[in-house]
């Protein structure tokens, strides 16, 4: 009746007034993940506060990210060139992981697997086109997490910690991704439902959204 | 529909029955075993914690008279003595230990929702005890830095444990965090989405309600302690400047350069004030379930009871700077943050009031739990007094880094909930292990422990007033410290010598009644919420029978008008004469 | 009984998709463009709060949650709005201290990095 008379904020009351669950039809897992995910949220965005207070707090000059992440092609230095490469590759592998769930909702295990390891490979290039950033970042700008040549130091210690993590955030999701897409091919969810894919899937988007504000905090900035 | 669903699914959950000694009590995946492993690890390591705080006392009531604390192992003892109390004892203890206890017996749950998730979380719990411990084992000895850890001089040469204590300490803290995470999202999710038929939000005990909302603020508190301890870790190991500015130590200029201190004390107390609510609000619930039982009345203001802890758990978050007013911070965050402070203190006084309000003209028994929970109520109002002298910049610029200080957080957030912890141990005892701890241990160790508090604790207004400061190894010779000063001190030291010796007391009553304790029966307290009507004593793996059983009313009716029992436990129907008075809820 | 999760047409997931990838373009082109002050942050900021909304809303399901869990997830995050915009104030407040009282420079230039 509270959805006929189109009273949402009614809704809202009575699910939390009700009894066994506030979260009507959310499996275990999915509320637990979503709740970790809120947690996971803040820790991200203390690191990115703390990015935000060196930043505004030094008085030596900030690197331009925009020249510093340039990338040379044919000849002329592209800015930002392979952080948006990584941007569109992030976005791909959302895209696939959006489908895996769909997939696995209509009950097609293996085309859902597939596109599961298909994300996982496209996590798998973000780490790696990451791992060229780093390289590049320390041999040819000389930037260290204690120091650099153009500017501030605090511009190699945000750098390297929130990337970092990030890059740690992905890269356990390429083990998840793996790990659940192996037992979704032989059909170990039959019985239980392809709740696991959808679940997997909000921590596979969280790290693409967690990206989302990396690249305008630090690399727009 | 999918609300009906999830009750078989929680009545056919899969229980890994124990199949061997190493199954049953180590690597058990039971929530009751869980949480007497949390809590027997918490009280080790707490007892740890006692013996340092006696060391220091000795040192501070007889200066110089003991060759073996010197000024490094004093610093070592109160970082250790501080934080081991207040995430390693309390945290863990009313979190792990209780939570893990009371929320699925209280909720009517088998277990919590992913028991295996809350079994790792146990063991990660005890690998941070164990490598806090393990910095008593490594040159330097664990870290002096206060247990507020703030750079620069936690990370610089001066402070005892700079080489290794520092970085176990901040490691243990993280593996803590991931400990705590694990445990908290399964006290959450099971409190959401797995209660038993009938069991509404508003039908919940306080005990689920406090440790719920406790839970809720470490899962969102604990990240910005999680951070700064991965920032100071790297600014100590790889020379980050993220917290050092540029420093000269000792003569030498440092590597460091343009970071900011401040920003490690605003994350660190983003964390911090929180922390404090982590360990209140599960004591403020669970006193308000004492007190209600032990004075045979219903809790006066139930639903302001829970809006109350609601609104505290909220408020937290915009309170933390006012540990800050002295740290040069921004001039104008000194009215903001004392503005919220003084309004926090509005959700807090209500329960005050309401639990003064249900012992009025209630039929008190004076049971062990229930002295304990009147002895709380009176040192929690002790301790919040003084919290709003200390929240007011004005009068906190003086009375800042002073003894005072040091007696209104051990009154308000150390003694409180430890009395809470004790009541509570005297009060679910019988459910945990079908005896009754002995009476007289239990009422020699409850004054003997609430008279020390105060002989301990009180005198040290008068310290703080007049201007001894905290944190100082040895006093020596400032106008300030005068013969009232020194004659106090050694009184405290005698007071809390006696006090820590008299626990043995209650750790014996444990270990005694536990072979040779009064057969408690299943409900010995006439107590009406789910954990006492379990069909077994103490309750077996799974809780309860085939079925979940189902709720019908509130915990709280006690002393209901017209019936035969002054208690009506929740899983009691009403009845045609309730229906008839109207009294639905 | 397991198909209670969010089951929606594939066209949606296509046109997320799309626009996420017209609202990254457009985000870079700010950069490439190089749009200062004000216009820069008001479209980073814009493109950012597109891009995020459209990967909880549609990706996460979150659109076509119930209110109960839209609340529980989206409200505790104020925490963070009140940290972030007081840590600003600070910031600020310890600039200007840098620069009062220790002789900082108030407009730094960077070095460029070095070519190769």
């Amino acid at each position: 009746m509270a959805e006929a008379t189109g009273l949402r904020n009614l809704q809202l009351v009575n699910d939390w007034a009700d009894d066994v669950a506030v979260f009507r039809a959310v499996p275990w897992g999915k509320a637990m993940m979503w709740i970790f995910l809120l947690s996971d949220t803040f820790i991200f965005t203390c690191f990115l506060t703390s990015y935000m207070t060196v930043r505004m707090t030094t008085a030596e000059p900030w690197p331009n990210p925009s020249e510093v992440f340039a990338l040379e092609a044919f000849g002329v230095p592209v800015p930002l060139l392979l952080i948006a490469i990584m941007t569109f590759i992030l976005i791909t592998s959302s895209g696939t992981m959006a489908m895996a769930v769909n997939m696995g909702y209509r009950r097609k295990r293996v085309p859902a697997a597939l596109l599961m390891l298909v994300t996982a490979v496209f996590g798998a290039m973000f780490v790696g086109m990451q791992m060229f950033e780093w390289t590049k970042l320390i041999v040819d700008e000389g930037v260290r997490p204690w120091g650099n040549p153009m500017g501030a130091a605090q511009f190699g210690a945000s750098f390297f910690m929130i990337t970092g993590f990030h890059g740690l955030h992905v890269s356990a999701g390429v083990v998840y991704l793996i790990i659940v897409a192996v037992r979704v091919w032989r059909g170990r969810y039959e019985e239980k439902g392809y709740d696991i894919i959808e679940i997997t899937g909000l921590y596979w988007h969280f790290v693409d959204l967690v990206w989302v504000f990396i690249f305008a905090f630090f690399y727009l900035w | 529909m999918a609300v009906e669903a999830q009750i078989p699914y929680q009545e056919a959950m899969e229980l890994h029955d124990p199949h061997s000694w190493i199954t049953k009590y180590w690597f058990s995946q039971d929530h009751k075993v869980i949480a007497i492993q949390y809590g027997i690890t918490a009280i080790g390591v707490g007892l740890v914690a006692l013996v340092l705080s006696g060391m220091m006392r000795l040192q501070l009531g007889f200066p110089d008279q003991f060759d073996f604390i010197d000024p490094e192992a004093y610093y070592q003892f109160i970082t250790m003595h501080g934080m081991i109390m207040v995430i390693y004892l309390l945290t863990a203890l009313l979190l792990g230990g209780f939570g893990n206890l009371l929320v699925p017996l209280m909720c009517g749950a088998r277990d919590m929702v992913f028991p295996y998730v809350n079994m790792i979380s146990y063991h990660v719990y005890f690998l941070s005890v164990i490598i806090l411990l393990a910095s008593y084992f490594v040159p330097g000895g664990p870290t002096g830095a206060g247990w507020t850890l703030y750079p620069p001089q936690a990370i610089l040469t001066g402070t005892p444990g700079v080489d290794w204590g520092i970085l176990l300490m901040l490691g243990s803290l993280a593996v803590f965090i991931v400990a705590f995470t694990m445990g908290g999202l399964n006290y959450v999710t099971t409190i959401l989405q797995a209660r038993t038929r009938g069991m509404t939000l508003m039908r919940m005990p306080l005990s689920v309600w406090g440790i719920f909302m406790a839970t809720v603020l470490g899962l969102l508190a604990f990240p910005a302690l999680f951070v700064s301890a991965i920032m100071m870790i790297l600014d100590k190991t790889i020379g980050t400047s993220f917290f050092m500015p540029a420093v000269v130590s000792i003569g030498d200029s440092l590597d460091y350069s343009g970071g900011s201190p401040l920003l490690f004390q605003h994350l660190f107390w983003f964390f911090g004030h929180p922390e404090v609510y982590i360990v209140a609000l599960p004591a403020f619930g669970i006193v308000s379930d004492l007190i209600s039982t032990h004075a045979r009345k219903n809790i006066f203001g139930y639903r302001m009871m829970v809006w109350a802890i609601v609104a505290i758990g909220v408020l937290s978050f915009v309170v933390w700077a006012h540990h800050m007013y002295v740290s040069g911070m921004h001039p104008w965050f000194g009215f903001f943050f004392a503005t919220t402070t003084l309004i926090i203190a509005v959700p807090t006084a209500i329960k005050v009031y309401n639990w003064t309000l249900t012992l009025w003209r209630a039929n008190i028994h004076l049971t062990v739990p229930m002295l304990f929970a009147i002895a709380f109520v009176i040192t929690f109002v002790m301790g919040g007094i003084t919290g709003l002298f200390l929240g007011n910049v004005i009068v906190d610029v003086p009375l800042s880094d002073t003894y005072f200080v040091v007696a209104h957080f051990h009154m308000v957030m150390g003694v409180s909930p430890i009395l809470v912890i004790f009541g509570a141990i005297y009060h679910w005892y019988p459910k945990m292990t079908g005896k009754m701890l002995n009476d007289t241990l239990g009422h020699i160790h409850f004054w003997v422990t609430f008279l020390g508090t105060y002989i301990i604790y009180y005198p040290m207004h008068y310290l703080g007033f007049v201007g001894v400061p905290r944190r100082y190894f040895a006093n020596g010779e400032m106008a300030i410290i005068d013969e009232s000063v020194i004659m106090l001190n050694q009184t405290i030291t005698i007071a809390a010598l006696i006090v820590g010796v008299f626990q043995i007391v209650f750790i014996w009553n444990l270990i005694y009644s536990y072979f040779k304790g009064r057969d408690a029966g299943p409900n010995p307290w006439k107590a009406t919420s789910l954990e006492w009507q379990t069909p077994e004593t103490p309750p077996r793996h799974g809780n309860w029978a085939e079925k979940l059983p189902t709720v019908y009313r509130w915990a709280y009716d006690y002393s209901v008008p017209g019936m035969k029992d002054d208690f009506i436990p929740q899983t009691e129907p009403r009845t045609a004469e309730e229906t008839a008075a109207g009294r639905t809820e | 009984m397991a198909d209670t999760g969010q089951q929606h047409p594939i066209s949606v997931y296509f046109w997320i998709w799309a626009l996420l990838f017209v609202f990254s373009a457009a985000s870079y082109m700010v950069d490439y463009l190089a749009f200062q002050g004000y216009t820069r942050w008001t479209l980073i900021i814009i493109f950012m709060m597109l891009k995020a909304g459209f990967i909880v809303a549609i990706f996460m399901h979150m659109r076509w949650e119930r209110v109960a869990l839209i609340t529980a997830i989206m409200v505790p995050p104020g925490a963070l709005l009140v940290l972030v915009g007081l840590m600003a104030m600070e910031s600020d407040y310890t600039w200007l201290t840098r620069v009062v009282y220790l002789g900082a420079d108030p407009a730094p230039v960077p070095l460029p990095p070095p070519s190769h």
